[in-house]
């Protein structure tokens, strides 16, 4: 594409500068619309499930304790190697045990691919984003405070820990054979590819429809 | 008796001034965040009614920091000359019939040599600095208003035929008696003149070269701190209000309207006031700054030649018609 930096104007347009008056027109309209701002403390804006925030170990609803296994992908994942686990194993059964997990929140970049990336669903970033804090210890998160925040978070947000899904805990659009079997949890039915609804030129068409043609 | 009169009327009018001045700013952020779909300030106070308040004992508080290798006594001057030739023209102006703190022929070439002696201000307070930023905005202040005060003087040199008066009084009267009421109508092209030097001799958006934030920091003042800060900041804002009467005594008939509002004889020129200056957010919230040599171009290629040739063809109807 050729760019005019130049376009020919008339005597008359160069004179009375008409490009300015529209672009005038243009802001005193603007100053009557609704303006964008969010009033934080005050407004806040609706959370979407994924929101990716403060990290929570899953507290077992069985055995009161984390599910992490202590495979460590998480920890191999992690792009700003945040995630720090140390596990005992049993000689005899190979069965590992966690013995501490820890998590640098002050270097994590939120990417998720830790939540993504648990076989069990262990560990989550929960939609809590409001913990800053003046010192840098209440920010280096270990199991007990990592188990505190998911408790904190189920009753702040009065969640059901039998039934929270998130879009990390099983990813969308992965068909059930792909995932491990702590991931194939059941989901809304707007996740799966019947329900799921697309935009497409303009309308809300079925996922399904949209992928055909 | 007529010195106290007088003293009570500096009073009054520097009160006023200084009361709308730090309501300008206030609603200059609130005007421009509402045209950027934004809110302005809305904490301190019910939707920030107390931001100036905050923002003024902020300044006063501030630690006052003075360069090692600044020119002492000049950059203690410089705000001062800005501040005291901006307050100075306020002495001329009529707000309403009979009420100008001094009622001077020569009123007009008294705003004129005032408003040039404020840019004495901003060259010095660049130049003494010792600051490479600040020197920048000085230049470019003297170059800008010396090619804008040629302007500005031509586009309002037709109201001064047409009234044949420099008083400001007798321009304001003048256009009382005339078939149109305002020089807007006859004079358009020196409106349009006036309008556009007016904001580059208060140094505003679009032609706000010498305090440039985007290249210059923040000009000619980014070495000032705490209340020298503020005056200049007090000398720009009262600029833009004197300029602003200027334009609505020599063109919108002054303190004159469609009707007399009883017991607020300043009404009409208030708001007229009031929509100048809302015309100087409104081109702050649309236009970016000219580039330097388009600052030059518009100044002596566009903008003399029209206030030239205004004068032509107001001469040319006055010696016909009149």
């Amino acid at each position: 594409m050729k760019i005019k930096y130049k376009t020919k104007k008339g005597l008359i347009e160069r004179i009375l500068l008409l490009e300015i008056l529209k672009g005038m027109a243009l802001t005193l309209r603007r100053m009557f619309s609704r303006s964008v701002t969010v009033q934080y403390p005050k407004e806040k804006k609706k959370l979407f499930p994924g929101f990716r925030g403060r990290h929570a170990l899953i507290r077992d609803p069985k055995t009161g304790k984390a599910k992490c296994v202590a495979c460590m992908r998480c920890a191999s994942v992690c792009p700003s190697q945040c995630i720090s686990i140390r596990y005992s194993q049993d000689e005899e059964t190979k069965a590992r045990k966690v013995t501490s997990y820890e998590i640098d929140a002050l270097r994590c970049i939120y990417c998720g691919y830790c939540e993504e990336v648990c076989p069990v669903n262990a560990v989550v970033l929960t939609e809590e984003y409001e913990y800053s804090d003046y010192v840098r210890e209440p920010l280096y998160f270990d199991m007990n405070r990592l188990l505190k925040n998911w408790d904190d978070f189920v009753a702040k947000n009065k969640i059901d820990p039998r039934s929270y899904i998130n879009p990390f805990l099983r990813p969308r659009g992965a068909s059930t054979g792909e995932l491990p079997a702590g991931k194939r949890i059941p989901v809304p039915s707007d996740w799966t590819l019947e329900g799921q609804v697309v935009w497409k030129n303009g309308k809300a068409v079925p996922a399904k429809e949209a992928l055909k043609s | 008796m007529e010195i106290l009169w007088i003293l009570i009327k500096i009073l009054i009018v520097f009160g006023v001034v200084m009361l709308h001045v730090a309501y300008a700013t206030y609603f200059e952020r609130k005007v421009i965040g509402h045209m950027q779909v934004r809110m302005g300030p809305m904490r301190v106070g019910p939707h920030g009614l107390l931001q100036p308040l905050a923002d003024g004992i902020k300044l006063f508080f501030k630690e006052d920091v003075i360069p090692t290798p600044a020119d002492k006594k000049v950059f203690y001057a410089a705000p001062l000359i800005c501040l005291i030739s901006a307050v100075s023209s306020l002495a001329v102006i009529p707000f309403f019939e009979g009420f100008a703190i001094a009622n001077i022929n020569i009123g007009l070439l008294y705003i004129f040599a005032f408003s040039s002696l404020a840019s004495y201000g901003v060259v010095l307070s660049g130049w003494s600095s010792n600051s490479k930023y600040s020197f920048l905005g000085g230049l470019r202040s003297t170059a800008q208003v010396i090619s804008y005060e040629i302007a500005m003087g031509l586009s309002l040199v037709g109201v001064m035929m047409m009234a044949g008066s420099l008083n400001l009084t007798e321009i304001v009267h003048a256009q009382m008696n005339s078939s149109f009421k305002v020089f807007l109508i006859p004079q358009f092209l020196g409106f349009f003149v006036f309008v556009i030097a007016m904001l580059a001799e208060t140094n505003r958006t679009p032609f706000d070269l010498p305090e440039a934030e985007t290249e210059l920091v923040a000009g000619y003042f980014t070495e000032y701190s705490g209340m020298r800060f503020a005056l200049f900041f007090l000398a720009e804002y009262i600029g833009m209000i004197i300029m602003s009467c200027l334009g609505v005594i020599c063109f919108l008939g002054g303190w004159d309207g469609p009707f007399r509002v009883p017991g607020l004889p300043f009404f009409w020129f208030v708001l007229k006031v009031y929509l100048f200056i809302f015309f100087y957010y409104w081109v702050r919230a649309t236009l970016p700054r000219y580039r330097y040599d388009q600052l030059m171009a518009l100044g002596w290629k566009v903008l003399i030649p029209l206030a030239l040739f205004n004068i032509l063809l107001t001469g040319t109807i006055k010696t016909i018609f009149g």
